[in-house]
């Protein structure tokens, strides 16, 4: 993993440099896939990794997501702000298809990820949660160890032999900025970490299934603002490798890790495209109130 | 103002009463264990007699064999006296006996004679004057021990003793008389023959008592009863044996016109005056000496099996019989609970199935125990072994076993739906997230987490097992017999001992030790269980707190 | 390894661009594989789960089929009319001195129990503080946990000889004995539930009516113990089940003299219940005889009882926790 020095997390990055410097970056397909349009139109950089379709979601009567229209793009930050009970987090577990646990969950429209809609009978759950990781709101490690906790998706994959194991470990850990703190005690509790390291660990264990889009939930909201302030570094690097998702209260923090802002309010989508437009000028009344306090 | 302290009255005594309430359960708590544990450890902490040691010697082969060899040797040596003034006296006290030893000294000295003339020694003509001398001396002494007129039987003991240097008795077995009369003569100065069937009768009493204090004598035959091999092996078992020893029961009229009342005479003043009453003195002092008490720890109680008759021995087989039938009970109930609770939190969500279920595991939580014991055999012994097991239709320990598991499957069920429904929902998401399947998730995340909770059902479900009589009355449960070997053998186990041994068994109630360390073992077994589940569910709130 | 099935349908192409090496559909073997081990999963689970169904639909069954012969034998009217209950001796089955027996124990172990119970919830819930209640508790469970055996061994052997011995009674296993024992065996239940309850009402109502001025008594008997009742009924009434269908103890403390006690008041005499009959003489019993259907009648009226109870409690159950908001 490249480390850059000169990531600046308290002040608003330039978005276009971060996008085209992350070319050489260990990344090779990425060259490829970028177009030219790309180029001309910040928001067509690179393809779409999730694209939603009038997508809804109702639970019961109630609705979760309304009709929502969007893409996700590949290897880039995308933020969703709103209101709380605006259905981000809705939207959000719908991509990696959570919200089966809630029964009375119907979903309409078309949710793709990677060209497969999500919500196709045939789907396959186990690959499709693999390849998209999520991160929860609260810190929520396994009440097992520190290195049973990364391994466990490894060997839901099959993976047994520990050589290969302890590699996945470490370059997970080392992704999550987590190794050097926890080296020696790989066999305690996880629960012993702090609220930040455990968070990180569980960034840890969803990329020890190799996804290529990581979800995050609120990742920051039940942590300090040191804590805070790691996570959201560790987002900025890994924004090269993973297609990251990430639903936010804090506007701060969106407009700090995110290329691409979505504003959602009553389950419906108000306002997509690039942070620094959405934040300086965004097109929707609606979100210019949110953005400058007036609700929310 | 009157009115106020009317009420605030009536709050105190509202308290009050509510303090009382608790108080009164704490106290019967209290009250009941204490007097268990209290009597019960008698069976384990106690003062072991060198009967004790040699019993365990014989029974279980404990013990350095010299040692206590060295140490019966001793005690023997301390009873010595007691059974030589016994001998004594009881000769005296039984003139048909005597009339036989005496016959039968006449007889082998007819004998004697008679081999000495054959061998040369004497000549014909001798055998009878000399079997004369020999009658006349034995119908004295006969004469003797059937009178009871003291004066008379003394000088026909005198006539006797007057042909003591008779040169045809001097070195023959004749010698014999000589000494029966001497003895008599002693017996008879110090008592007061016409009472001699009372003597008798008290005599055997405290011949039998002494019996049970010393168990058989040495050189004596042992007897086939493993009970009466031995003594009283404890020093409060050997007090209660002096204890009738010394007094005698007996219902006096106190005062006339009133009842007779049971008051306790001296045994010793029946005997006073004769030789017997040394032996009471001897008892009285010497009683440390004879029996050797010694604080004795016998932990090998949970481990040793008793004898048929009960008496010597442990709890063992009824510990292992109960462990057996919990452990049954659990191993067919555990799996049955899990699953249930499992489908009851994560398969479903309300419904008509599930409101059936509840209602039947409320139902069954509620069904008597006794109606369990019905169920067990009417459907485990009497249909289920010989139609599906092919076994006779007997009491078995896995009939009794199942019987168990449907008794304790709520309990299971409600503790593990408790248990899994407290596993945070964020674990179940996360594994989910990674890709994990349900079964996969519930398996690897929600089952260990929930385990501890589940542990404490189980535990708390054992101790419940283990203490059910009424199911297992009819399925599985003995008083007598070994170590069950197998599930179809029926067992002994603590619960029916315990009943058996407060209800019916007439050994056991004179031998509190008994009755008492078997329910304490059961009340401490179950008391363990309890504070292990307790202390689990503590650190399992500890830590949710502690987050 | 998921990894190594990778087939190219439609959506892969751009998955695989995207860099998704894994296909996000299954092959239709898996699909129908899942399908049928989701369906058979479910059909083995509920199977498996309704094992408790099950053991009551059998319970039922087989002690009504084994109390059958009797019902049917014509001697029902005998069995509910008479107090006559020599079965051994002269084949009389009059059952009333039986269910006297165990209206007495279970009628004055409920009202003990019942008092004892609710007050020792109130004092749990509301009057002691948490670290005392802390230490209260264990001893309700525990008290819950000893066998029924150990009480009646306590029965039988301490408070026996005392009411002979100290109060002058002819028999120490008397109702008095069974009642006093059998109540401290039921208290645990009362209170356990009683408190839940009681606890359930919340400090909303609790502190209304301190704010009008009430004392801690008014509070609780006014307020608290009105809005707690259903699950105080719900209390008494599993407290009082756990004493109909209790045997070691009453088969131990209750003299086993199968008599209806005159004068009604005496509680000096002996009893006999029903369960204790059952235990007492299925042992001797010839099985199949009508002696053994006879207990078996016993059994089935036992467990209709207790049945029905049971239903009634849940019905109050039922009613606090809709109160409480918190469903089923």
């Amino acid at each position: 993993m490249s480390d850059r020095g000169n990531f600046d997390m308290t002040v608003m990055p330039d978005q276009e440099e971060r996008t085209h410097s992350r070319g050489g970056v260990s990344l090779p397909k990425a060259e490829q896939t970028t177009t030219a349009a790309a180029e001309s139109d910040p928001m067509q950089c690179c393809e779409a990794v999730i694209r939603a379709k009038s997508f809804s979601l109702y639970y019961g009567q109630t609705v979760g997501v309304k009709d929502v229209t969007l893409d996700i793009y590949r290897c880039s930050v995308t933020s969703i702000i709103g209101p709380s009970g605006c259905g981000k987090s809705t939207l959000l577990r719908s991509i990696n298809r959570m919200n089966d646990l809630v029964p009375s969950a119907r979903a309409e429209g078309k949710l793709e990820v990677a060209g497969t809609d999500v919500y196709d009978r045939r789907i396959n759950l186990v690959n499709l949660r693999q390849q998209v990781g999520m991160v929860f709101q609260h810190p929520n490690p396994f009440p097992k160890s520190i290195y049973d906790n990364i391994a466990f998706g490894p060997r839901l994959q099959g993976i047994r032999r520990r050589s290969r194991l302890d590699e996945i470990v470490e370059r997970c850990l080392r992704s999550a900025a987590l190794w050097e703190e926890v080296r020696d005690d790989l066999k305690k509790s996880a629960l012993a970490l702090s609220g930040g390291q455990q968070q990180r660990l569980c960034i840890a264990r969803a990329l020890a299934t190799e996804p290529k889009v990581l979800l995050m939930d609120e990742p920051c909201s039940a942590l300090d603002p040191i804590a805070t302030g790691r996570i959201e570094e560790l987002i900025g690097k890994l924004r090269d490798n993973y297609s990251i998702v990430i639903v936010t209260h804090n506007m701060q923090q969106a407009a700090r890790v995110s290329e691409r802002t979505a504003f959602m309010c009553m389950g419906e989508l108000i306002e997509y495209g690039l942070t620094r437009d959405v934040f300086t000028n965004p097109q929707q009344k609606r979100t210019e109130d949110y953005i400058t306090g007036r609700f929310g | 103002m009157m009115r106020r302290i009317m009420r605030h009255v009536l709050d105190r005594l509202f308290t009050g009463s509510a303090a009382i309430s608790v108080l009164l359960m704490t106290l019967s708590l209290a009250l009941i264990l204490g007097m268990i544990f209290w009597r019960g450890s008698s069976a384990i902490v106690f003062s072991g007699t060198v009967e004790w040691r040699r019993m365990q010697l014989g029974r279980f082969g404990r013990g350095d064999p010299a040692k206590i060899e060295a140490e019966v040797e001793q005690a023997a040596r301390a009873r010595q006296p007691v059974y030589e003034i016994l001998d004594e006296f009881g000769q005296g006290l039984d003139p048909d006996a005597l009339t036989r030893q005496a016959n039968h000294i006449y007889r082998e000295y007819r004998r004697q004679i008679r081999n000495r003339i054959e061998d040369g020694r004497l000549d014909n003509e001798d055998f009878i004057p000399m079997r004369n001398a020999a009658r006349d001396v034995r119908n004295d002494l006969v004469a003797a021990y059937q009178s009871i007129d003291q004066e008379e039987i003394l000088n026909l003991l005198d006539a006797v003793l007057a042909r003591r240097d008779d040169e045809a008795f001097v070195g023959t077995t004749a010698e014999g008389f000589f000494e029966l009369a001497e003895q008599y003569g002693r017996v008879v100065r110090g008592l007061d023959l016409s009472n001699r069937e009372i003597y008798a009768e008290s005599y055997l009493e405290v011949r039998n008592l002494i019996r049970r204090l010393f168990g058989p004598r040495p050189g004596e035959e042992t007897p086939p009863l493993e009970r009466l091999r031995y003594g009283a092996t404890r020093w409060d078992e050997a007090h209660d044996a002096l204890h009738e020893i010394m007094w005698l029961e007996e219902w006096v009229q106190v005062e006339p016109g009133q009842p007779l009342e049971k008051t306790l005479v001296p045994r010793r003043d029946q005997f006073e005056g004769t030789p017997m009453a040394e032996v009471f003195d001897l008892l009285d002092h010497d009683l440390d000496s004879m029996l050797n008490p010694r604080l004795t720890i016998y932990l090998n109680y949970f481990t040793d099996a008793a004898n048929p008759e009960g008496v010597f021995g442990g709890a063992g087989p009824e510990i292992w019989g109960t462990f057996m039938l919990a452990g049954l009970a659990i191993a067919m109930s555990l799996p049955l609970g899990l699953v249930a609770a499992a489908f009851l939190v994560e398969c479903t969500r309300g419904g008509p199935l599930v409101r059936m279920l509840r209602m039947c595991i409320n139902t069954l939580a509620g069904v008597p125990s006794i109606v369990f014991g019905l169920f067990g055999l009417a459907a485990i012994v009497m249909v289920f072994q010989p139609r599906v097991l092919g076994w006779e239709p007997n009491s078995t320990t896995l009939a009794g076993g199942m019987t168990l598991a449907l008794l304790v499957l709520p309990m299971i069920i409600r503790a593990s739906e408790e248990a899994i429904r407290a596993v945070p929902r964020s674990y179940r998401e996360a594994s989910l997230a990674l890709g994990a399947g349900k079964l996969r998730t519930f398996l690897t995340v929600t089952l260990p987490a929930a385990l501890p909770g589940v542990l404490t059902g189980v535990i708390l479900a054992l101790g419940r097992a283990a203490g059910e009589t009424a199911p297992i009355l009819f399925t599985a449960a003995v008083f007598v017999g070994g170590w069950a070997t197998s599930v179809q053998d029926p067992t002994r186990c603590l619960p029916y001992s315990s009943y058996q041994f407060a209800t019916s068994d007439r050994l056991a109630t004179r031998s509190p030790h008994i009755q008492w360390g078997m329910i304490m073992t059961l009340v401490l077994l179950v008391l363990v269980l309890n504070l292990t589940a307790i202390i689990v569910r503590w650190r399992i709130s500890r830590r949710l707190r502690g987050g | 390894m998921p990894r190594n099935e990778l087939t190219m349908t439609e959506g892969s192409e751009s998955a695989a661009a995207a860099g998704f090496d894994r296909s996000l559909l299954l092959t239709p073997g898996r699909d129908l594989a899942g399908y049928l081990g989701r369906g058979i999963g479910w059909v083995l689970l509920t199977t498996v789960a309704c094992a408790s169904v099950m053991a009551v639909m059998l319970i039922f069954v087989f002690i009504f089929k084994e109390a059958w012969p009797f019902l049917t034998g014509g001697r029902v009217m005998e069995f509910f009319g008479s107090t006559a209950w020599y079965p051994a001796r002269d084949d009389e089955f009059g059952a009333l001195s039986l269910f006297a027996g165990s209206a007495y124990a279970t009628a004055g172990a409920t009202l003990i129990a019942g008092l004892l119970g609710v007050s020792a919830a109130v004092f749990l819930s509301d009057i002691v503080p948490f670290r005392i209640r802390q230490i209260l508790k264990p001893v309700v469970e525990i008290l819950a946990a000893i066998p029924s055996v150990a009480y009646g061994f306590f029965a039988l052997l301490v408070v026996a000889p005392w009411m002979q011995d100290t109060l002058g009674f002819t028999t120490g296993t008397n109702i008095l004995n069974v009642t006093v024992m059998l109540s401290i065996m039921a208290v645990p239940t009362v209170v356990s539930i009683a408190e839940d309850a009681l606890t359930a009402v919340g400090r909303n109502l609790r502190e209304g009516a301190y704010a009008m001025g009430c004392t801690r008594a008014e509070t609780l008997v006014k307020v608290v113990i009105p809005a707690a009742h259903s699950g105080i009924i719900a209390a008494v009434i599993l407290g009082m089940m756990r004493a109909i269908g209790e045997t070691m103890l009453v088969w131990m403390a209750s003299g086993n003299a199968a008599q209806v006690p005159s004068p009604w008041w005496d509680l000096s005499q002996s009893v006999r219940t029903v369960t204790a009959t059952i235990a007492g003489e299925m042992g001797e019993t010839e099985r199949g005889g009508v002696h053994y259907h006879a207990l078996f009648a016993l059994g089935l009226l036992l467990l209709t009882i207790t049945f029905g109870l049971n239903l009634v409690s849940e019905y109050f159950l039922r009613r606090t926790r809709r109160r409480q908001g918190t469903g089923g």
